[in-house]
């Protein structure tokens, strides 16, 4: 678990706090992310707690310890870090690149060779491949890819992300969105993940902390109520006039109620498909309901307008309890 | 009126030793000359303020006629003409283009790729030598390829005030109105620089594996 504890920073010079007084808990094996517009103070916030900033008020708990307990180059070595520019060496090949952390650590080579391969595999590069390659023959998605696995490689039960997918187009940035989440599936990281993109914080987050000008904490909560009930005017313009879309684009078909299948001639819609694109469909379709089918292309039941509707109905009531 | 007699009668005994002392001069001035340039462009490229004052000094004794600073240098008490004297001018006349060419190759690393190592917990020493000082290198190696081939051209001066090296041959060449000696030390001179600059360029390529790319 990390832990803000009334953390501030104000630079030398400056009278205006960057970031003021934030207090919040990561939990373990969650993606946290902190979003907000420009100088809202999040990439500030996310170099306090490997100390590449140091806080001028306020301390940061890891594991109930205080970031301060050993010096900043070993804390580093303990928490991985992914930036939006990557910052491969370039003169080092991607082994090497993805090395770097356990080589610090003195792993033996047969470990660190091991590791290589697995995290290159874990990323969807062959090591065969790619492993003696240098960074510039890869393309930007591909560098991005080294540059998780570097993060990865000693194992860091917390890691640090700062825009790690914002340097590749968007159709690139959503498959690797995709593929992280599957990764940290599998190895449950604590995570704080920085970006400026409302929609990418919604898809990563398990928890969002939105933060406005000044570094102030506006509110940090999970992405289901921030969208359903936004608790200032800051906050509900910040997330968007289409909310209540990407409220429903949080929901699978799977997860709700539907109607016994009835009907020939209804449109297709499968069920791992999110509401809001299932919306999408049926308005496209000009109907008033869809057939819902598995993979396997049984049919579930059917999902209608009103039902999509009413779910949404739910949150805009949420909202104004 | 090229004497091929004279050049197989003093190859062993006058035209080698002149080739070899002149290859010793430009090494050895080139050689401290990096040692000096080496710590001063590091402290540079960390403060910044010193950099000015540290181009106007070098800026001027780099401006200074090669003939008038041997004939200052040989009046410095305790120099006076032989070797040494011709060492000190040629590493002064180095130290502008190293000390730049060091710091021009730190500033090459990108940023990015330095908030990276330190992220990942290199301390400030292994950033200089994991990480500015490799991919500084190439520019420092063309900085070392310039200081070369200008010092291997003003060391034939040196012979002037008994430096020695292939000026050596030139010098006498001329007072004794015998040309022969002239263009053995001429043309070995050029030819000393053009291998010093391909070998050095060669050296240059083959320190940036990393540019040789072949995109996936």
């Amino acid at each position: 678990m990390i832990e803000f504890r009334g953390v501030s920073k104000t630079y030398p010079g400056s009278s205006r706090p960057v970031v003021n007084d934030l207090s919040f808990e990561v939990f373990d094996g969650e993606i946290c992310v902190l979003v907000g517009p420009s100088g809202c103070g999040k990439t500030t916030s996310m170099r306090m707690v490997n100390r590449l900033i140091e806080p001028s008020a306020g301390e940061i708990l890891i594991d109930g310890e205080p970031n301060t307990a050993m010096s900043g180059t070993k804390l580093r070595r303990h928490i991985g870090y992914a930036i939006q520019q990557i910052g491969l060496f370039p003169h080092r090949t991607i082994a090497d690149n993805i090395a770097t952390v356990p080589q610090l650590l003195e792993w033996d080579k047969g470990r660190i060779s091991a590791r290589v391969e697995e995290l290159l595999n874990l990323v969807g590069l062959d090591p065969d491949q790619y492993r003696d390659r240098y960074p510039a023959e890869l393309s930007g998605g591909q560098q991005q890819r080294v540059g998780v696995a570097r993060a990865l490689a000693a194992d860091p039960p917390v890691m640090l992300m700062d825009e790690p997918f914002g340097a590749v187009d968007p159709i690139n940035r959503h498959r690797l969105q995709d593929e992280f989440l599957r990764i940290q599936g599998e190895i449950k990281k604590t995570i704080i993940f920085v970006t400026h993109d409302i929609d990418e914080a919604i898809k990563m987050g398990d928890r969002i902390a939105i933060l406005q000008e000044g570094g102030i904490l506006a509110q940090y909560d999970t992405p289901e109520n921030i969208l359903a009930s936004p608790n200032s005017e800051f906050v509900s313009s910040f997330v968007g006039a289409d909310r209540v879309l990407k409220r429903l684009s949080l929901l699978r078909v799977s997860d709700v109620e539907l109607g016994p299948p009835n009907g020939d001639g209804l449109p297709r819609l499968s069920e791992r498909m999110n509401l809001k694109d299932a919306l999408s469909e049926l308005i496209g379709a000009g109907v008033e309901r869809g057939s819902v089918v598995s993979d396997k292309d049984a049919v579930r039941g059917t999902l209608s307008i009103e039902t999509i509707q009413r779910l949404s109905h739910g949150a805009e009531q949420a909202r104004g309890e | 009126m090229f004497d091929w007699g004279w050049v197989s009668n003093n190859i062993t005994d006058e035209i080698l030793p002149a080739l070899i002392g002149h290859i010793y001069l430009s090494f050895v001035s080139v050689a401290i000359a990096l040692l000096i340039s080496l710590p001063i462009g590091i402290l540079v490229s960390r403060y910044r303020k010193v950099y000015p004052p540290v181009t106007f000094i070098t800026g001027l004794l780099f401006s200074i006629p090669s003939l008038a600073l041997f004939a200052l240098l040989v009046s410095v008490p305790g120099l006076g003409l032989g070797s040494t004297t011709v060492i000190i001018a040629l590493v002064s006349y180095s130290l502008l283009v190293l000390i730049r060419n060091v710091v021009a190759g730190i500033d090459s690393v990108p940023e990015e790729t330095r908030d990276a190592a330190r992220g990942m917990g290199l301390t400030n020493r292994q950033i200089l030598f994991r990480v500015e000082l490799p991919l500084a290198l190439p520019v420092i190696v063309a900085g070392i390829r310039i200081a070369t081939v200008t010092i291997i051209g003003i060391a034939t001066i040196g012979a002037y005030i008994s430096g020695g090296g292939l000026g050596e041959l030139i010098f006498t060449g001329i007072s004794r109105n015998f040309p022969t000696r002239v263009i053995v030390g001429a043309v070995l001179a050029t030819l000393l620089a053009v291998l010093a600059d391909l070998t050095l360029l060669a050296v240059e390529r083959y320190l940036r594996p990393w540019a040789r790319t072949r995109r996936a």
